[in-house]
């Protein structure tokens, strides 16, 4: 596209989120603080992984860019327009084909292989936040390693409903140091983080903070011995493929109260039905 | 006319530089290309990836580790150069390519570049703060050799058995055997005791390159424990 460089962003701010990405991938889970720009869409619609992914992103690799698993809603279908614009690079919606993964709150049900990379938009990197405002203090608590208080905030799900109600965004420890926000991923996919043989990068735009897990790392679900972490399970199977074991979107058909349950995971719930055809 | 002479000369200077220290013939796609393998170096420690680009005049950094200065040093960071590596040339090239700023103190510097002969330990170098880890210095070393395969069939027992992040299992890593190489590894080893806090390193030879993070256990490959 003329006027702009290769992937949007200038060779100055790609060398500094370089910089930074590599620090975070030594420091697995530490938030580093980067100089996010202002892209060319709102805070919340994915900046922070826009901006990871423009600078990693070469001519030969092909991107593909999901929104809650789907590759045809507005925000998956916007970003993949704008790379194809900014970087004229190949896209696919096949997780297979791709090298590059630019997701908004799922990792996809397709086991990814070494050498992707996958991409998470972040809105609150700090998973500390909405138990303690002040980002001095959480800065501190992690560096002390002080995470009780997340613990106790899993406790009083339990002690007012029975079971720990967290059901996205579900804190993690990587590599038994740092708490980390996963993003808002349902906590169905929290065991893909543990050992993916795919690097993870997360980048939240407005935060101006992003962070990584390296492959084959160490990640658990934080719980208690006697309330074990468990991912949400369903009576139903896709409606669309038969999948009995992906994460399902419950979708309302009509004002009859006529529902169907269906993979979140569209690329995932297709060549299933190629398979099947 | 004193002006015209002057801008003429240093003309001359920076094109004598570019032709002796080559820079990234397509920069924003060969820094792109060069950053991606050192990313993969980063994230699975220990693997070796091999940089292709015009080497430099100088054997002793190696074509490698000036990829990584042309690929991430930029007039935002601070660069230190130990004695061994250091010369008018080097300094004007980094100068002419990247515009970074050299500094004469270690702890204040982004990266720098060593031998492994010339590292020493008590160096201090910045390891960033418990609250702000990110803010250390990443050594960028030139070593003897870089080799993955066990050094038991050679009949040695130089290597380094690296885990953690990023190492499904186990991976041998042999920077060479010199003092300074030892030191190195060593060095690695103790930043388990400072983590978050650490040093991390990206090595050179030649065209090829490894990189092991802080976060990186580092044992000896003879040792019978790996924790």
């Amino acid at each position: 596209m003329n006027g702009y460089n290769f992937a949007y962003l200038d060779e100055q701010t790609k060398r500094m989120i370089r910089r930074a990405l590599l620090k975070a991938v030594a420091i697995p889970g530490y938030q580093v603080p980067f100089g996010g720009r202002e892209m060319p869409m709102p805070y919340g619609w994915g900046t922070g992984g826009v901006q990871l992914t423009a600078s990693i992103l070469g001519a030969d690799d092909i991107l593909k860019v999901i929104d809650q698993g789907a590759d045809d809603t507005t925000n998956a279908v916007s970003i993949r327009h704008f790379f194809q614009r900014v970087a004229g690079v190949e896209t696919t919606t096949a997780t297979t084909a791709a090298d590059v993964i630019q997701t908004r709150h799922r990792i996809p049900e397709t086991p990814l292989r070494a050498g992707q990379i996958l991409v998470f938009q972040v809105p609150i990197p700090e998973p500390l936040r909405f138990i303690e405002p002040s980002e001095q203090e959480t800065r501190l608590m992690h560096a002390l390693e002080e995470y009780g208080v997340m613990h106790v905030k899993l406790y009083e799900d339990i002690a007012r409903y029975g079971h720990i109600a967290t059901t996205y965004a579900y804190p993690v420890k990587v590599d038994g140091r740092y708490v980390m926000d996963p993003s808002p991923i349902p906590k169905f996919d929290n065991p893909k983080l543990d050992g993916n043989p795919a690097l993870m990068l997360f980048g939240a735009g407005r935060e101006k903070r992003l962070y990584a897990i390296p492959p084959y790392t160490r990640v658990e679900s934080l719980d208690f011995e006697d309330h074990p972490f468990e991912v949400q399970r369903w009576e139903h199977a896709c409606a669309l493929c038969g999948s009995d074991h992906s994460y399902l979107d419950e979708v309302i058909t009509d004002d009859q109260g006529g529902r169907m349950f269906v993979c979140s995971d569209t690329d995932y719930c297709q060549s299933r039905r190629g398979e099947v055809a | 006319m004193a002006q015209r002479e002057r801008e003429n000369r240093e003309r001359v200077e920076r094109e004598t530089v570019s032709a002796a220290w080559p820079g990234l013939a397509d920069p924003a796609h060969d820094s792109q290309r060069l950053f991606r393998q050192i990313l993969g170096a980063m994230s699975e420690p220990g693997t070796l990836e091999t940089l292709v680009l015009p080497a430099p005049p100088s054997d002793a950094l190696g074509a490698a580790l000036w990829g990584v200065v042309l690929t991430l040093c930029d007039l935002e960071t601070r660069v230190w150069i130990a004695a061994d590596l250091d010369s008018p040339a080097l300094r004007q090239a980094l100068a002419f390519h990247t515009g970074a700023r050299i500094t004469d103190d270690p702890a204040s510097a982004d990266f720098a570049l060593l031998t492994h002969d010339a590292f020493d330990p008590e160096m201090p170098f910045a390891l960033g703060s418990d609250t702000y880890p990110d803010r250390g210095t990443t050594l960028l070393v030139a070593v003897e050799r870089l080799e993955n395969d066990s050094n038991e069939a050679r009949g040695d027992t130089n290597g380094w058995r690296l885990s953690g992040p990023g190492i499904a299992d186990s991976r041998l890593l042999d920077i060479g055997d010199s003092p300074g190489c030892r030191r190195l590894m060593s060095r690695l080893g103790a930043n388990r005791t400072s983590f978050p806090q650490g040093l991390d390193m990206i090595f050179g030879c030649g065209a090829r390159l490894a990189a092991v993070p802080r976060s990186t256990r580092v044992t000896r490959a003879d040792a019978k424990e790996v924790n």
